[in-house]
């Protein structure tokens, strides 16, 4: 009982995410008045999570029999995770949604909190067990989300799509997980280590380095990596666009801290406060090759797209590519790179999105030729929009260059012959620079076709945009704060 | 002659079964044995799971694993026939091969 009053302790946000998830279908159920309660539940019950997170105390640990654990780097992975649903949650004005029209809000809150409960889960997964269970979790929710709109044929496609995809890529990672636990003889990430680190029975070197293969095609289709990166501009296309900035931020930034859980602590021994590599997987140059798969063929894919969901869902595919480049480190400064583009990531690619839904509210349009004359239309959403642009390019002082700055640091940091794949990403990054530009080109010099009317935007929209756009430009002010954060997080101990 | 089956055969039937699964998600159009397949790549692992724990050192970890498994599986369908119910609404087949109209 004492041991399940502790780990209860351990992940109270947990809990509250719980409770107003239960307590959105109830109120959805009664119908009527009550329903205009479960949009400020919701936020308050995610607030309240941010600020439980905020005030755990107490040593590492790993609680509820070893399943879930209770440290400093799940804590802030955790935070991004309630902070990207916050944000979704607030910036986007559901009420005034072309796409949501006529459909019920009470679901949709529902299975935003679901996502986000198992992302919380997934994030601090201690056991192969829990990693499949919540990737799991995550995933069956994100399908009905993607469906939301069940009038529209697209959406129900999107779905079905990524749900053959999701459950492809799912059971592949079962059968390299069942291989992890047969050559391990354990379930708990902290017992693979303990085995890698000993003696392996003879010959399982093989089966290890397919499981590790068969591993990544579960992380690698969570963060929509190439060559499991399929179902991604069409689930964005096709899902309601709040649900595909979610997606876009959210279930990746989960998939990242178990990938790089994974890799730290299951594939990898710490050893004097640096990660050494398990002999028999060389997992970095595996993830390396997916890593300059992914960012080239989300860039060059990226060119040629008129719509904005496909080429920001390839743009995102791209950004994976960059993140992936943190955990190849294999390093501290890896590890805080992770975080530092994750935390970035959330703000500038919500913002795009936002933008994106926002003109479709008055618009009704996906397509970059109607961007044409944003700047006369609507300047608040054009200044907004090429802030969120540059904040993707990588450039300073917006905040996402400090996603790119760390990544490129901790790869070139590890030494010479890893400096060929940072000139890949930079190189990729020059690419992006390319589209990201194409947009704004759109927005304020290619001619109008007539002459549209100025934009109509909602006062919340406006003040979310404003609020979001201020977020890619403040933390620069004040990054010391920032980068302790990530140091405190993802610390190495000597042992 | 001992005919008393070993890990190996275990794993030789779960690799049948995975390769099988995989090929049928692939190459069905009919989105119902798509699903099959899923659930033959399951069960694969699930077999791979309890041979484990029954012989090797792992205990009943492997078992409790595949309990789990099973329950996945059947949330994961019920979202998936439902999705084929109203894509046959919508074209009135339950191909896959109709759903096409998101490209690029």
């Amino acid at each position: 009982m004492d041991a399940l009053l502790e780990s209860l302790a351990r992940t109270v946000p947990e809990a509250i995410v719980c409770l107003g998830l239960l307590l959105v279908v109830v109120l959805d159920s009664a119908g009527g008045a009550a329903r205009r309660a479960i949009g400020p539940i919701s936020v308050l019950s995610l607030l309240l999570a941010l600020v439980a997170l905020s005030r755990e105390t107490g040593a590492p640990v790993a609680s509820w029999s070893g399943m879930i654990a209770s440290d400093p780097l799940s804590a802030l992975l955790r935070a991004l995770i309630l902070l990207g649903t916050l944000l979704v949650l607030l910036s986007f004005d559901l009420g005034r949604s072309r796409e949501l029209k006529g459909l019920g809000l009470g679901e949709f809150h529902a299975l935003l909190l679901a996502v986000a409960f198992a992302c919380l889960l997934l994030a601090s997964a201690n056991d192969l067990v829990m990693v499949y269970l919540a990737l799991e979790m995550v995933s069956i929710p994100s399908y009905v989300l993607v469906a939301y709109l069940k009038r529209d044929p697209r959406s129900n496609e999107a779905a079905l799509k990524y749900l053959l995809f999701g459950a492809a890529s799912s059971g592949t990672m079962l059968y390299g997980l069942s291989l992890v636990y047969g050559i391990a003889g354990t379930t708990s990430i902290a017992g693979v280590s303990a085995a890698m680190a000993g003696s392996l029975p003879a010959g399982s070197s093989f089966g290890l380095w397919l499981a590790a293969l068969l591993v990544f095609a579960g992380f690698g289709f969570k963060v929509a990596a190439v060559p499991f990166h399929f179902w991604c501009p069409d689930a964005y296309e096709g899902a309601p666009t709040p649900v595909a900035a979610f997606l876009s931020v959210v279930p990746k930034t989960a998939g990242f801290a178990v990938m790089m859980r994974f890799c730290f602590e299951a594939l990898s021994l710490q050893r004097g406060g640096a990660l050494a590599l398990v002999e028999i997987v060389d997992w970095p140059q595996l993830l390396m090759w997916i890593s300059v798969a992914t960012m080239t063929l989300g860039n060059v894919a990226a060119l040629t797209q008129t719509n904005m969901k496909r080429l920001l869902a390839y743009s995102s595919i791209a950004h994976a590519g960059y993140v992936m480049m943190g955990v190849v480190a294999m390093s501290e400064d890896g590890g805080r790179g992770v975080l530092v583009y994750l935390f970035t990531y959330v703000l500038m690619n919500l913002g795009a999105f936002g933008v994106v839904a926002a003109i479709h509210a008055s618009e009704g349009s996906f397509d970059l030729r109607d961007y044409a004359g944003l700047h006369r239309r609507s300047p608040l959403l054009a200044l907004a929009m090429a802030t969120f642009l540059l904040s993707l390019m990588g450039l300073p002082p917006f905040v996402g260059f400090f996603g790119k700055l760390y990544v490129f640091g901790a790869i070139i940091a590890r030494g010479p012959e890893f400096y060929w794949y940072a000139g890949v990403g930079a190189v990729n990054a020059a690419v992006a620079a390319f589209y990201y530009f194409r947009v704004m080109r759109a927005m304020v010099i290619d001619p109008e076709t007539g002459t549209a009317p100025a934009l109509s935007l909602g006062g919340r929209e406006a003040l979310a945009l404003c609020a979001l756009a201020a977020l890619n430009v403040l933390p620069t002010l004040a990054w010391g704060r920032v980068d302790e954060w990530t140091r405190a997080a993802m610390v190495l101990l000597p042992r | 002659m001992n005919l008393e089956p070993t890990l190996a055969h275990y794993l030789l039937v779960s690799a049948a079964l995975f390769a099988l699964g995989l090929l049928g998600l692939i190459t069905r159009r009919n989105a119902v044995q798509a699903l099959m397949g899923v659930e033959l790549m399951l069960n694969s692992a699930n077999l791979n799971l309890v041979a484990f724990s029954r012989f090797g050192t792992g205990g009943i970890d492997g078992q409790v694993f595949g309990t789990f498994v099973i329950v996945v599986a059947a949330a994961e369908v019920a979202v998936a026939l439902a999705l084929v119910l109203a894509l046959y609404r919508m074209r009135r087949t339950p191909n896959l091969d109709a759903a096409t109209t998101l490209r690029g």
